[in-house]
């Protein structure tokens, strides 16, 4: 068996056969998708229908299109209206296969109309890939014997990837010194502004005080996250997935402790992902809904 | 799923992959849902971020002085009770090189004159960095004043801290 077989056993277990759990399971990690694709899409349109006026960098797509285009007459709320129409269809399976591959255009426009302002947020990512591995599933992989092994184990694939890529942007990007502690205290320093900004005040936390006190907290603080992003491939692995996403998930909380940046959306999707909920749902469930049977 | 549709999949996935190295590679890391996540990887650098303070009360000769976040005598405006996002709003000043009429004006936009009123809402640029071997120096500097009709920039500052060209 060549390597990448051997990966493709792990991420899509061919072996093992569709059980109903494993559908309910699917249908409503779907659901959980869908409505934080529905949320986003407003609340993107919302934000760059009132606060958008010119375009300070462009993302994406944004590159060819002038996007500022959708920043008047409602457009980007039209938008919002059109991804939600088609993930709706998309999710009971009604049009064609193209509904989602429509999705994921649409939400990719949203995004960089959304983003043209400067920020580059990574907090949406994990949606937008699982949106990416709907499209593809439901294009080469119809069918509930197909598309939920696809789906998730694509998503698993690429969530792997995308946190053992960030491990080596930062060996690229400042080397091996990456965890000494005092880069968290700059870190810690610049969101404390963007709070204060925000909120118009500001006072450290409790681990925010430990590491500012401590080089060698703030450096072992570090360096568990780096330790954590390096080894997110091993989620690719299905005995070593739920050790790996336990750390990475106290990763994001170590985050949203020390430097105050939420990322709900993507921790809720580990959440969902890195933990066998179907074996749970087949200890009390024997038998898959027709609506299921037909919408998957 | 059966073997030879799990080979395929794998398949797929490399050619996305290739596809994915490709974007992101030509738009800076960068092009979503796909990114080489960069976010953090350099660390130690030097910080520009923006905040807005109240100066209404401040007397005129005092408004364009420096200061550091610890001596810091005005209120800053809570800029996230109007809507507006402090990112976006950081990156709208600090990446913004050619502060023209246009530019000013979707500054005070994005505020919405109405929130303003008859305050005066100094815009600072926020300044971070290391200084020696364990401590961190935040410093704000007065950038662009902001009332209902019109934006000021400091007049201390040099033209090219406004203008760069194109």
């Amino acid at each position: 068996m060549k390597w990448y077989e051997k990966i493709a056993d792990q991420l899509f277990e061919p072996n093992r056969s569709v059980s109903p759990g494993e559908l309910w399971f699917f249908k409503f990690f779907e659901l959980f998708i869908v409505s934080y694709v529905i949320k986003y899409a407003w609340e993107w349109g919302f934000y760059a229908q009132l606060r958008n006026f010119e375009v300070v960098l462009p993302l994406g797509l944004a590159n060819y299109i002038d996007v500022s285009l959708f920043f008047q007459n409602q457009l980007a709320l039209v938008v919002a209206g059109l991804i939600t129409v088609f993930a709706v269809l998309a999710f009971f399976r009604l049009g064609t296969k193209w509904m989602y591959p429509l999705v994921m255009f649409l939400l990719h426009m949203q995004y960089v109309i959304r983003f043209s302002q400067g920020e580059i947020p990574h907090s949406s990512n994990l949606i937008g890939m699982a949106v990416f591995c709907f499209t593809i599933g439901a294009i080469f992989f119809p069918g509930k014997k197909q598309m939920p092994r696809f789906v998730m184990g694509s998503i698993i694939f690429f969530v792997g990837l995308g946190y053992t890529s960030s491990f080596i942007a930062k060996m690229i990007g400042t080397g091996i010194h990456w965890f000494d502690g005092r880069h968290l205290w700059l870190w810690i320093s610049e969101k404390s502004i963007d709070i204060l900004s925000r909120e118009g005040v500001y006072s450290p936390n409790f681990l925010q005080q430990m590491a500012l006190k401590s080089t060698a907290i703030a450096s072992v603080i570090l360096l568990f996250g780096w330790f954590t992003e390096m080894i997110g491939v091993t989620l690719w692995w299905k005995k070593l997935r739920p050790y790996t996403v336990t750390l990475i998930i106290g990763m994001h909380l170590g985050i949203t402790m020390t430097m105050n940046i939420r990322f709900d959306a993507f921790v809720i999707q580990l959440i969902l992902i890195g933990y066998p909920w179907y074996k749970l749902l087949d200890s009390v469930i024997k038998t898959t809904p027709d609506w299921i049977e037909r919408t998957i | 799923m059966t073997k030879s549709h799990s080979r395929r999949a794998m398949k797929i996935i490399g050619i996305i992959l290739l596809c994915y190295g490709v974007l992101v590679a030509s738009h800076k890391g960068e092009f979503w849902p796909f990114s080489i996540y960069p976010m953090f990887s350099k660390a130690g650098n030097p910080w520009t971020r923006a905040i807005v303070l109240d100066v209404t009360n401040t007397p005129d000769d005092e408004i364009w002085e420096p200061s550091t976040l610890s001596d810091l005598s005005v209120e800053p405006i809570a800029i996230g009770s109007y809507g507006v996002d402090q990112i976006d709003f950081s990156n709208f000043i600090s990446k913004t090189e050619n502060w023209t009429e246009s530019r000013r004006n979707a500054l005070r936009t994005m505020f919405g004159p109405g929130n303003i009123g008859s305050e005066r809402w100094m815009t600072a640029k926020v300044n971070g960095r290391l200084v020696g071997a364990d401590s961190v120096v935040v410093v704000i500097q007065p950038f662009l004043l902001v009332t209902a009709d019109s934006v000021y920039v400091n007049p201390r500052l040099e033209e090219s801290d406004y203008f760069r060209g194109e």
